[in-house]
């Protein structure tokens, strides 16, 4: 720029009689609106609050504002109203009512499609079918195999084939009944070890990277050190082959979706989405248009858990109609379309191998792991690989082997559902470290503590694990549910159990992965002259209080009470790109773009202030709307005043900040599988009473222990802990997806798919751990979906300490329970189930070794969590190895493996014979 | 998709009779303290009429079954489902929807304890909660935990695993026995300039 130019654009700083603040510097007839609130400053800045975990980055930021204060959720008056619009809620002018046609085969072509006879019911305005659509979509780039509606085929009972649009509900319903479709019916595949094998017409078709002819989606071969010697030094082992049945998110608002394409030919969808991004994108290449014509609103979500995450075909078929018809198309599921379009947890087959060592270390853990994708590929990808690498922390392991394999079967499709794709395999290795302790005779939370990976440290498959609190979350629900006096000394029927957990904070590399480098979450700041903040983030809330959460980040940084913050996070039109609500990312990088926008604004002030005062601005403090000297509080200036003189011939203050992942982990194939910024860890201790005459389970008490690295909002933190306990708690007791014998979902409604009520639910006492991360906004970690994984393995090894019985499938009805009391009855050849010998516990020589090691460690951990120049300690210490550098580089024969050996193919595990059939491009003679 | 024509068409109408349709009957209630009078279809159900045709769409629909307890509303004071009510049967009564709950711009005690305790999350099963709670607490202020969950065993809510609704009614409780009045959410906010005259 010229300095000609310059002057043009700063010209009107010339303006004759500009006045200048009248009274600079005055901070008004208070020197303080509130007091600072010593007690929430940290000791680093000079306040009270203790900082056991050692200093953060964000210290200086803190104001004391609302950040680690119970806060009520932002948008919690619109709900309590009745006021909060959720997708059905939004009526337009001139709507029509748009319903779906489905399949009422598991597995059909479609031969022909009538339409003459609904065209010409009266009151019916557009239908559309597959023609209509022809490009494919899905939530991953790389395993797009959904349509609109069917073409071709329809792949599952529920698969959408056509949709109508009418005047009212009755109409379109019978226009849907109306519309005649020829079908030729093909052999479908309900279990899904039939999905490993060759069949003649496989569900999908992936072209030359197809497996063999099989319906196998996605396999996974992983092993990590030397797992034969490892094997060959355990004195316990553990096998269990479970099976998990899927579980559906089952929120309270079935799917709705609103469409209305503006007089400027721009599309607007309504829609309940965690993830509106994704679905502006396959929008996009669903309609043929480009991005910047359609306008994705999140309405209010009414429980998304991973259900609402999927661009989904019936948003593609009310844009499709409101087209069409050129009115807007509102479509809203009943309960049963939810259950059709489903994405709950894959069932699975899990077979899970622990091993331990003589000193009481985990030296192998082999897992396998079959899971029943359902008709589309949905997340798939991704759920078979956190199947595996999700349970190769908290604990320091010896070697890890992992097959996983997903396949396509002629049912609703799986996909991502809270605590996506370590739930069940976490149970498998928690219950089998119950086991393995038994076997060992000791204490299985001793056997956790002495077993643990510190903090700054690598795990087996080079997740960079930063701040850990699992060992604290470990000792409190020890002390607090009084383990020590109850564990294993019981009377039949009681019993009490540990579980632990580890999950993901977001996801280190995004899934539509962008070689330019794309922030994961950006946040925009505006303030006038008003002095409210106006903040536009596109991440999406959904009952969790990410909106609350970012509030708080900006109130926290500017010293501003909540109130000031106004959240705009509904239209993708006004806020910027975020990957949406899933991976438990949101608070995590979110919370954290908003601090770095809110600082860019803080600067703004403080330099205003210091024009003003003429202080210097290290020496400036920011209050309660006013920033003042340190040394001398009662000179400063309102948060007003400051604001003005930023403004000055700038107008509104707007700023931007961004949050992207470091580089981190290994290069092998799926090493960016599981790798996220920040880890968070948790253990709980669940209490149960077993009716052994009816095999009735009930939990009477849960101690939740949750590690989320700083509560920025423990109201919020709370409710996600004790709501995690619940739907966890469903999945392990009462819930399932139940396919009869010939492949029918049964229970498609809340009468048959049993939710905990307020009856089955326990107390729940949650604990939380704060364990400061470094990277996390103020130190914190996600708090959503990790709390769900300990609750399962907890009951179920509770179940065993009550009476002697372990289960491999879940959920534990009493039926399934009462038939696994039966057969440990003839076992011990027991007349009365009464009379069953509950689970005794006498400590072997190990006990203290564990306990001394577990010492040692603690101690470490404390060491290595203050220290400023930490070493790096990658998995493979507790085993000898150097733990300075990566087990691979030591010892050349420790090596990473994704593709198994011919040895390993002769006999193969369940899923691991996914391998067997080779991909086309590289069978012979084909190209 | 080409539409035929012809005989075809001909064929096609005299083969599928048009939808008989239910008589339209009038149809008058209080709706939040409010005279409304409509015509609806004879079987129309309750919880339709108060979100297509009222316009309370602060009554959700979760299950249409009676399982969920989302579209809780209260005639003449008592809770019924109203996915499980026909309209006919409640002509003429009082009925009270989640809009009905706040006096103006004063929170009903529940509404706001339900803000500050989390008792409600994601909110679509909150409406339901609120009716059924404002019911209990109108027969008995000071309910104790199983009397709390006896009344709102009905009610399904996916987020928040129930004890914070379960607080959020014993604090409300000590609200109303108390007798403070919540204050009015028009109430100035916080003012950008504090010391200073707003």
């Amino acid at each position: 720029m010229s300095d000609e130019e310059k002057d043009e654009m700063v010209g009107y700083r010339q303006q004759p009689g500009k006045i200048s603040f009248s009274r600079p510097g005055s901070g008004g007839k208070n020197s303080f609106s509130e007091p600072r609130d010593e007690k929430m400053i940290p000791e680093s800045q000079g306040g009270m609050k203790k900082q056991p975990w050692g200093n953060h980055r964000h210290d200086n930021l803190i104001t004391g504002r609302v950040v680690g204060k119970p806060t009520s959720l932002v948008d919690s008056n619109w709900k309590v109203t009745g006021r909060a619009k959720y997708g059905d809620d939004i009526r337009l002018p001139n709507e029509l009512i748009g319903k779906i046609v489905r399949s009422p085969y598991h597995y059909a072509r479609i031969l022909s499609i009538d339409l003459s006879d609904a065209l010409n019911l009266p009151g019916v305005v557009s239908i559309a079918t597959g023609d209509d659509a022809k490009n494919k979509f899905g939530v991953l780039p790389v395993t797009k195999d959904e349509h609109a509606m069917a073409v071709d085929r329809v792949r599952h009972i529920g698969d959408l084939i056509a949709c109508v649009a009418a005047e009212d509900e009755a109409t379109a319903l019978e226009a849907v009944r109306l519309i005649n479709i020829e079908y030729e019916i093909l052999d479908s595949i309900h279990d899904m070890k039939d999905g490993l094998k060759d069949s003649e017409v496989p569900i999908h078709d992936r072209g030359e990277y197809h497996i063999g002819e099989a319906n196998i989606q996605k396999r996974v071969f992983q092993e990590f050190g030397h797992i034969k010697s490892m094997k060959k030094n355990a004195v316990a082992s553990h096998k269990k082959n479970w099976f998990f049945n899927g579980v559906n998110h089952a929120a309270t608002e079935p799917h709705a979706v609103v469409a209305d394409w503006d007089p400027s030919g721009r599309l607007t969808l309504y829609t309940p989405q965690q993830v509106p991004h994704y679905v502006h994108r396959a929008l996009a290449d669903v309609l043929e248009i480009p991005m910047h014509q359609i306008n994705v609103h999140r309405t209010f979500v009414g429980g998304g858990f991973g259900g609402k995450s999927d661009p989904f075909p019936h948003e593609m078929c009310a844009s499709i109609l409101a087209r069409k018809s050129g009115r807007p198309v509102r479509i809203t599921f009943d309960r049963e379309e939810v259950y059709w379009i489903n994405r709950g947890r894959h069932p699975s087959h899990i077979e899970m191998n622990l091993h331990a060592d003589e000193e009481g270390r985990l030296c192998g853990i082999e897992t396998d792991a079959l899971i029943d994708g359902g008709a589309f590929a949905s997340f798939g990808h991704v759920t078979t690989y956190y199947n595996g690498v999700l349970h190769t922390a908290p604990y320091e392991i010896g070697a890890f082997h992992y097959t996983g394999a997903r396949v396509w079967t002629n049912k609703p499709a799986s996909g991502a559902m809270r605590g996506h794709g370590a739930v069940n395999s976490r149970c498998a290795v928690e219950v089998g470290i119950d086991d393995i302790s038994e076997q060992l005779q000791v204490d299985p939370i001793s056997f956790r503590l002495a077993n643990l990976l510190p903090p700054h440290s690598a795990t087996i498959t080079g997740f960079r694990v930063t701040s850990i609190g699992m060992r604290e979350c470990l000792e409190r629900v020890m002390k607090e549910s009084g383990w020590k006096d109850k564990f294993r000394k019981m009377p039949l029927g009681h019993g009490i159990g540990i579980g632990c957990g580890f999950f993901i904070s977001g996801s280190g590399l995004p899934i539509h992965w962008d070689p330019n480098k794309f922030p994961h979450a950006t946040v925009h700041l505006k303030i006038d002259m008003d002095g409210g903040v106006t903040v536009h983030t596109g991440a999406a809330d959904i009952g969790q209080g990410s909106d609350t959460v970012v509030a708080q980040s900006v109130a926290e940084v500017l010293g501003l009470p909540l109130d000031m913050i106004r959240i705009k996070s509904r239209e993708t039109d006004t806020s910027p790109v975020d990957l949406g609500s899933y991976s438990s990312r949101v608070t995590f990088m979110n919370a954290n773009a908003a601090i770095s926008a809110a600082m860019e604004i803080r600067n703004d002030l403080l330099d205003a202030t210091s024009e003003i005062t003429k202080a210097p601005i290290e020496k400036l403090v920011i209050g309660d709307r006013r920033i003042f000297r340190k040394d001398d509080p009662a000179i400063g200036v309102s948060y007003l005043e400051a604001l003005h003189k930023a403004q000055e011939d700038r107008g509104a203050l707007v700023a931007s900040g961004a949050y992207r992942t470091p580089p981190m982990g290994r290069a092998h194939k799926g090493a960016a599988a599981g790798l996220a910024p920040a880890y968070s860890f948790s253990a709980y201790v669940a209490e149960v009473k077993v009716d052994v005459e009816t095999g009735q389970t009930k939990v009477e008490k849960v101690w939740a222990a949750h590690d989320c690295g700083k509560a920025l909002n423990p109201l919020a933190v709370k409710g996600q802990i004790i709501g995690s306990c619940h739907m966890g708690m469903g999945q392990v007791l009462s819930e399932e997806m139940r396919y009869g014998r010939t492949g029918n979902l049964m229970n498609t409604d809340l009468l048959d798919y049993k939710i905990p009520s307020v009856h089955e639910m326990p107390h729940v006492t949650p604990i939380i751990v704060e364990s400061n991360d470094p990277e996390g906004p103020f130190g914190a970690k996600e708090a959503g979906e990790g709390p769900l994984l300990p609750i399962l393995p907890a009951v179920c090894n509770a179940v065993y300490d009550a009476i002697g019985v372990r289960m491999n499938e879940l959920p534990i009805t009493p039926d399934r329970l009462y038939k696994n009391i039966e057969r440990k009855c003839r076992d011990l050849k027991i007349d009365d189930p009464a009379d069953l010998p509950s689970p005794r516990l006498k400590h072997s020589e190990l006990q203290d070794i564990l306990e001394k090691r577990a010492g040692e460690h603690s101690i470490r951990d404390k060491e290595r969590r203050l220290s400023s120049e930490i070493e790096p300690y990658h998995n493979g210490a507790l085993f000898g190895m150097d733990p300075t550098i990566p087990p691979d580089e030591v010892d050349e024969s420790w090596e990473v493996t994704v593709i198994p050996s011919e040895e390993y193919l002769e006999n193969p595990r369940l899923a691991g014979s996914a391998w067997v059939h080779t991909e086309r491009r590289k069978r012979e003679g084909l190209k | 998709m080409e539409s035929p024509c012809g005989e075809d068409v001909h064929m096609s109408v005299i083969r599928l009779p048009m939808l008989p349709g239910p008589e339209k009957i009038p149809w008058k209630a209080k709706v939040n303290g409010k005279e409304i009078s409509k015509h609806i279809e004879s079987n129309a159900i309750l919880l339709d009429v108060l979100r297509d045709q009222v316009g309370t769409l602060g009554v959700k629909r979760g299950c249409d079954m009676g399982t969920c307890g989302c579209c809780s509303v209260l005639v003449n004071g008592k809770p019924k489902l109203s996915c499980l009510v026909l309209a006919q049967e409640v002509e003429s009564k009082e009925i009270t929807t989640v809009e009905g709950l706040s006096d103006g711009h004063h929170l009903h005690p529940i509404q706001e304890m339900f803000s500050e305790y989390g008792g409600s999350q994601c909110g679509f099963c909150t409406p339901g909660f609120l009716v059924v709670i404002s019911s209990l607490l109108e027969e008995n202020p000071t309910p104790n935990e199983l009397e709390i969950k006896n009344a709102i065993e009905g009610n399904l809510c996916r987020c928040t695993g129930y004890q914070q609704i379960v607080d959020s009614v014993k604090a409300a409780s000590e609200l109303l026995v108390s007798g403070n009045k919540i204050e009015n959410t028009t109430t100035p906010k916080s003012n950008p300039n504090p010391g200073f005259e707003n």
